[in-house]
């Protein structure tokens, strides 16, 4: 038995995946079981595997020879006027489909069924064949589902339109399922104050679009302390107006000159440069959402050695804008850059400049 | 029917022997399991509400599809026969014995039924002709 479920897991799996196309069928259940019940009898045969559309056609052939005896017997049946099919039905209908093999007996006309031939033969082949169960329990199919009657008139306790119509029917659909009735408005529209609260809702999303912008601009720059000072200010107030600070009010970190910031020129060093970017980059490539916590981990301590220009909170904005645009762009790193024109360090910026598009994948690298 | 003395010997004994058979096929359990014979025949009309009946259907089937995949068995050993004579290496391989089209399909020609399985590409100059020569 052992032998007979191995083959069949093997045929069932290799078939499993390959059948999923294609919605599932009325008879799928019944193939499937047939499938089965056909590769175990060409298995008791002597077949050690199958192809699936050989198996998949012999296993048609069979359900249409099962199909083809019903209709048969029941066809004897009705012609002696019988509707339910006995054991001579049964056995006229197996000798019609047996007639083009051929059987003991087939050209004897007016012998009794109960001597047939072919049933001599099945008697013979049950005798002589070991009994194959089916591999697994079938259960009792089709299901027959209870369908939801609509209730009749007497159900509903309603009397039908019509002597013509007896009470058993099913009742007729509430008229107000096929009559139009015309419909009114009962809600006031008041259109002023549906205008004023749209304005509202407007002024709402604006505020927090621009608190978005103030905190790209604050994380997308390297800690500069006007970053610091605009978070705190509302929008068109210029916090460069302001009072200035006193010595020791706040704390700035210190700037501190790497001691390679000469040889840069000879030596091209990508490293100190993919250092200096290293947090824009993985600002910009992290995306602004992820940064609305407020987390300031990647800032780094040290101020970099490259300085920016100081600009006024509206041009910052219009800045983080292009940030969150070129955050796929090649030459990303290099909007820094434009504002250095008018500094006195233009060339360290032109210098960088070069390099960036002289070397522009090792920026690109995270 | 002769009213003879002797066939109605015969019939009775034609009669018990197949009251012992419809009374043993309840013991025997046939492949095709009786759920599924339940539903096809009730697909067709037939109706019957004795079990020996659906079991005799079962068998009958049962035997019908053995006789086919016997037929093909033989179409694929006398197959492998003459080709083992060509090459000797194959000897290994040909132990397994494939229920294919091909030989489907000549053993269904017997009984009146015509498989033809067709042939989706002809993808080498071999595609259509005896598959003797063919692989797995």
């Amino acid at each position: 038995m052992s032998g007979v479920e191995s083959t069949r897991d093997t045929r069932k799996g290799e078939d499993g995946p390959s059948t999923s196309l294609g919605r599932p069928k009325a008879d799928d259940f019944g193939r499937w079981v047939s499938k089965i019940a056909v590769a175990q009898i060409c298995e008791s045969v002597g077949y050690q595997g199958f192809k699936g559309s050989a198996l998949e056609a012999l296993a048609d052939i069979s359900i249409r020879y099962l199909c083809d005896l019903g209709k048969n017997a029941s066809f004897h049946a009705n012609l002696a006027g019988r509707t339910e099919c006995n054991l001579f039905d049964i056995t006229r209908a197996i000798e019609d489909l047996g007639d083009s093999h051929g059987f003991p007996g087939a050209s004897e006309i007016g012998n009794c069924l109960v001597g047939s031939g072919i049933v001599k033969e099945i008697v013979q082949f049950v005798d002589t064949k070991e009994e194959i169960p089916f591999a697994q329990p079938v259960p009792k199919f089709p299901i027959v589902r209870n369908g939801k009657l609509i209730p009749s008139f007497e159900h509903m306790n309603e009397a039908p339109p019509g002597k013509h119509i007896p009470s058993w029917l099913p009742a007729f659909p509430d008229p107000h399922t096929y009559n139009h009735t015309p419909i009114w408005n009962e809600r006031a529209s008041d259109p002023c104050a549906d205008k004023i609260e749209q304005a509202r809702q407007q002024r709402k999303a604006e505020r927090a679009l621009l608190r978005l912008q103030q905190r790209l601009v604050r994380n997308g720059s390297t800690g500069t302390s006007a970053s610091l000072v605009l978070d705190a200010t509302e929008a068109g107030s210029n916090p460069f107006l302001a009072a200035p600070l006193q010595q020791g009010e706040k704390e700035v970190s210190e700037v501190v000159l790497p001691a390679k910031l000469s040889n840069e020129v000879s030596k091209g060093d990508h490293i100190s440069l993919l250092d200096a970017f290293a947090p824009a980059i993985d600002a910009m490539k992290t995306g602004p959402s992820d940064r609305l916590d407020g987390e300031k981990t990647f800032l780094p301590e040290k101020r970099p050695s490259v300085q920016f220009k100081f600009k006024t909170g509206k041009k910052i904005l219009g800045e983080s804008l292009d940030l969150s645009l070129q955050r796929k762009g090649e030459r990303s790193s290099t909007f820094f850059l434009r504002d250095d024109e008018r500094d006195d360090k233009k060339k360290r910026a032109e210098f960088i400049l070069r390099q960036t598009t002289e070397y522009p994948m090792e920026l690109n690298q995270s | 029917m002769n009213p003879n003395p002797q066939s109605s010997d015969g019939k009775h004994d034609d009669d018990s022997a197949l009251s012992d058979f419809l009374a043993s096929l309840m013991d025997y359990t046939p492949t095709i399991p009786d759920e599924l014979v339940k539903h096809y025949l009730a697909k067709s009309g037939f109706q019957c509400p004795d079990v020996r009946l659906i079991r005799l259907v079962a068998v009958a089937t049962q035997k019908f599809v053995a006789e086919v995949a016997s037929d093909a068995l033989q179409h694929c050993k006398a197959r492998q026969a003459a080709v083992v004579k060509d090459k000797r290496d194959k000897q290994q391989k040909d132990k397994r014995l494939i229920l294919v089209m091909d030989d489907l399909s000549k053993s269904l020609h017997e009984y009146g039924v015509n498989v033809k399985h067709q042939e989706y590409f002809a993808d080498s100059p071999s595609t259509g002709i005896d598959p003797a020569s063919r692989e797995e």
